[in-house]
């Protein structure tokens, strides 16, 4: 076994470690992880937690910081103890760029996931100017501590840009993922056209939106369409209310599957909304949505202007309910401009295959860990 | 040693006086998605052997003196040492009045055919006093709790039983440490479906917690506590998803081994 990288997060498991989280972001980790073994490393993970350690791959362990303060949208305490932890690192890899204040190793990387001080929340939780000035003077901090950052979107990088244009050179834009080897032939099912939301059912993703197209459509194509909403709730109780939603109309599901269903999954779709309204990157399920050749209808906000070009590849319209049933209502109407979008789409997510995403990812750790 | 495809699963299902409740719903829908069904009998005084023997996948023991009162390890522990012989790659341990959702059907293969998560979590409903209302108040509540009810087998692994007298769990350990997935299939647990029952497993269970905490728990106490009426809810089936297993099925032919339900 090589050198050493500890990979400071804020949640892979659960605080209390009773759940694993299962979105992009932990895929993400767990395919940098694989890398990172591959190139012979030894790999560490440290996550905010109630002093459990786990394994996250086979001799791969997540241990945890008993820290939780949260100050301006940071963890100072978190990134101190990781710091005093991490004494046996050669690198370090902050998997969330405000986890690098105040202080970062040496030879250390963070990744943004894309921006997610867009969402009108952020507002009301730095509410003062000075509030957001203390918050901004610790993202210059968080940003200039490391060597590199690489961001999963262009939309984070020409913020940064053109917020601090001294820290240009350190930024290094690595999209995300699609596994295109997973791939397999569409399914045809003449009869129905199958939508799906792939994404966990929160706000800020455009699940209300969506669930209210869904009601519409449905009724205005009855036993035509199929909306299946696949991904956890934020909480127990919202996951039983969606299923009792479900349970009450023909062709609405609700559902979810581990991530190496998704594609599988996808392959049987025929349109994937993805009506995101703020905090988001280049997703993940977007791209496997697109590899399968369904024909995306997402909204310009974040990366997803990376990798959904308006009219060619999926359509792009601002996240109303209006706006969803409309574009909806278009594809399920026009099979053939469906099929256009879907086979434009698979082309399009080549450009983001899982090797592609491993090449870059090398260059960056052979010129930051040597 | 993780295999992305023809896994095997093995069910693992411990079983008493069995033969009149829901041993023979239980088995005859484990028989749609499983390769193997052990059963282990313990000492039951009815027809339970006879009904377990009749289904084509079960391989049945009968232990002359009961285990479970005295000691629920080593029954369970008997019952892991019966399943691995059959050489599992998976193994759900299950107990004979609990039924997944129909879904698993269609989706246990695709569960279980991957190279990741080793341990599958699945959130049980209590149904109570009836067939088609769950309980939801307090430690009853399935919402907020997954319980591990499928594992990966790794022959190279030691495993040991802890030693509790109820309540050890279904797996040795270390299961509980295995990478975990939490599924939204859902279990159907119909011990608590007949009201007559209650009594007298609140009795078993009042003893015991006599002998291990010298105190009555307070879940225990619920059982003879009526729930209100919003502390029922009703069952709502999920709907299958019929296309994936026809498309994992594509090319495959007649001999796929889940024949439709």
């Amino acid at each position: 076994m090589g050198k050493k990288v500890g990979i400071l997060t804020t949640n892979f498991f659960s605080p209390d470690g009773t759940r694993m989280v299962y979105g992009g972001a932990e895929r993400y980790g767990l395919e940098l992880t694989k890398l990172l073994l591959e190139l012979d490393y030894e790999v560490v993970w440290w996550q905010i937690g109630s002093g459990w350690e786990k394994e996250i791959l086979p001799g791969v362990k997540i241990y945890t910081i008993p820290e939780t303060k949260n100050e301006f949208m940071t963890f100072p305490n978190v990134n101190q103890h990781f710091y005093e932890q991490a004494v046996e690192m050669d690198y370090a890899i902050y998997f969330v760029t405000f986890l690098a204040y105040p202080q970062a190793l040496e030879k250390s990387i963070s990744i943004s996931h894309g921006i997610f001080w867009d969402f009108p929340g952020f507002d009301r939780q730095l509410a003062t100017e000075v509030d957001r000035k203390e918050w901004l003077r610790r993202m210059h901090i968080a940003l200039s501590g490391v060597q590199k950052v690489v961001s999963v979107d262009t939309n984070t990088i020409n913020w940064i840009n053109a917020t601090w244009p001294g820290l240009y050179h350190k930024l290094e834009y690595i999209p995300n993922f699609v596994d295109m080897a997973n791939s397999k032939p569409r399914v045809e099912h003449p009869d129905k056209v199958r939508i799906i939301f792939p994404r966990r059912l929160t706000s800020v993703r455009g699940v209300n939106e969506a669930a209210r197209a869904a009601k519409v459509l449905i009724g205005k194509y009855p036993g035509k369409v199929e909306f299946h909403f696949v991904g956890r709730g934020h909480s127990d109780l919202l996951e039983a209310e969606a299923l009792k939603w479900a349970s009450e109309n023909d062709d609405i599901y609700y559902y979810w599957q581990p991530p190496h269903i998704m594609q599988e999954l996808f392959r049987h779709m025929d349109i994937a909304i993805i009506p995101t309204k703020a905090a988001e990157g280049t997703s993940l399920s977007c791209l496997e949505a697109m590899a399968a050749g369904c024909a995306v209808i997402a909204s310009p906000v974040g990366g997803l202007t990376d990798i959904v070009i308006d009219g060619y590849n999926g359509l792009l319209v601002k996240p109303t309910s209006k706006n969803l049933i409309e574009a909806l209502d278009y594809l399920i109407c026009n099979e053939n401009e469906r099929k256009r979008l879907g086979e434009n789409a698979v082309k399009v997510a080549e450009a983001f295959s899982l090797e592609r995403w491993k090449q870059k990812w090398r260059k960056v750790i052979f010129e930051i860990f040597h | 040693m993780r295999k992305k495809s023809g896994n095997r699963i093995v069910a693992m299902i411990p079983v008493r006086n069995e033969a009149c409740r829901y041993l023979f719903q239980v088995l005859e829908h484990l028989s749609l998605w499983v390769d193997k069904i052990v059963v282990l009998d313990d000492a039951s005084e009815d027809d339970t052997y006879e009904v377990a023997k009749s289904f084509n996948k079960v391989i049945a023991y009968k232990n002359e003196k009961t285990l479970f009162v005295e000691n629920e390890v080593a029954l369970r522990a008997k019952l892991w040492d019966l399943t691995i012989r059959q050489e599992p790659d998976w193994i759900v341990a299950i107990d004979a009045d609990e039924i997944f959702e129909d879904r698993i059907v269609d989706e246990v293969e695709f569960l279980i055919n991957q190279d990741y998560y080793d341990a599958v979590y699945f959130r049980i409903f209590d149904f109570w006093a009836s067939q088609t209302h769950y309980r939801v108040d307090g430690g009853w509540n399935p919402w907020v709790k997954f319980q591990l009810f499928l594992v990966r087998y790794d022959p190279h692994l030691n495993y040991t039983w802890p030693q509790r007298e109820i309540h050890c769990g279904r797996f040795p350990m270390p299961c509980q440490d295995f990478i975990p997935y939490y599924s939204d299939i859902r279990i159907k647990h119909f011990g608590w479906a007949e009201e007559r029952e209650h009594y007298k497993k609140y009795l078993f269970y009042r003893d015991k917690d006599l002998k291990i905490h010298g105190q009555i728990l307070p879940h225990t106490q619920s059982i003879l506590v009526s729930p209100k009426s919003n502390d029922l809810e009703k069952w709502c089936n999920s709907k299958r998803l019929y296309f994936l297993r026809d498309g994992n099925n594509e090319g495959k032919g007649a001999d796929f081994k889940n024949a439709a339900s």
